[in-house]
């Protein structure tokens, strides 16, 4: 009989617990990807890089690292293959289109919160909590009017770290670098709403169901082309 | 989205990069940063701008499916 009072932590364990487990870290999680032998290796380069950062103050050696790392950690296809794919030529300059913003980043505009499984004000915790939740469910498109004021905008996903999206959102909900690019006329016209959801989400409901009510809604706005971010 | 005759351009991580791939997309524009931070660091307007503008390059010179560009660079603060 294991007695869970004795259980001592293995490295892998602590590798692995900050993936949705007891030290959840969402910029970290990517280490449950890795090999007992590769994660060691990470800490130890990791500290080594932040000792020559502490004498020429220079910390981009630590963040190359960390960067690195963790798209090593996720190289490899994933469940989605596909041979060939259906392609629609631009039809005339953007500068004369109408181009349209759906991202996966999660923000929706203050005051029109999509309230997940009818919660109101959920957190950014709760969301890392119920990740398992959001996966099973159809995505909720958040509208957001495309002169929305960035302060305006907040942002959930229970995926990723949404601090850098909430510091500012433009890293991967780019609705004021789309407007300085319409103003210079290199954007004929921007659509009047971007769209936002939880990109994790039923991928299968998604593809079946959501996606083609979606691509029936942008016709009827008439968008020309779309950016897209998935995150 | 293409099917429904709407042309689409991906921006995606490096990390993601082999995912994106499979998928054969229309067009996808790969970005050397951080995942959550897929345009560059926040107030990095400059380098925000610059990945889409590859984006719209992409979209408007892309003549069959499956163009991936990969930015050159490193993420900066």
């Amino acid at each position: 009989m294991s007695d869970d009072n004795q259980h001592q932590e293995t490295f892998e364990d602590f590798k692995n617990s900050f993936n949705y487990g007891s030290r959840s870290d969402l910029n970290f999680k990517f280490l449950k990807n890795l090999s007992g032998e590769d994660a060691s290796h990470f800490f130890q380069e990791l500290l080594w890089k932040i000792g020559d950062s502490f004498n020429d103050g220079d910390f981009t050696r630590v963040v190359d690292h960390v960067n690195e790392t963790q798209a090593k950690a996720y190289a490899g296809v994933g469940r989605f293959t596909y041979d060939d794919s259906p392609f629609t030529p631009l039809r005339a300059p953007l500068s004369q289109l109408r181009l349209g913003l759906m991202t996966s980043s999660g923000h929706f505009v203050a005051g029109d919160d999509p309230k997940p499984f009818g919660v109101e004000n959920m957190s950014q915790q709760e969301a890392e909590t119920r990740i398992d939740d959001f996966l099973k469910v159809e995505p909720q498109l958040s509208v957001i009017p495309m002169d929305t004021s960035i302060e305006k905008l907040r942002v959930r996903h229970g995926g990723y770290d949404v601090r850098a999206s909430m510091a500012d959102p433009n890293v991967n909900f780019p609705i004021s670098r789309l407007a300085e690019l319409q103003a210079e006329g290199r954007i004929g016209e921007l659509a009047s709403d971007a769209y936002s959801f939880v990109g994790a989400a039923s991928q299968l409901r998604l593809l079946n169901h959501t996606g083609p009510e979606w691509v029936r809604m942008f016709q009827e706005k008439k968008i020309d082309a779309l950016l897209l971010v998935p995150v | 989205m293409e099917a429904g005759g709407i042309p689409t351009v991906v921006i995606g991580v490096h990390a993601f990069r082999d995912r994106l791939a499979a998928m054969r997309l229309p067009r996808t524009v790969i970005t050397p940063h951080p995942m959550g931070r897929t345009l560059g660091a926040p107030k990095d307007d400059e380098t925000q701008k610059q990945v889409i503008l590859a984006a719209l390059d992409l979209l408007e010179t892309a003549q069959k499916p499956g163009k991936i560009i990969d930015l050159p660079g490193r993420y900066r603060l």
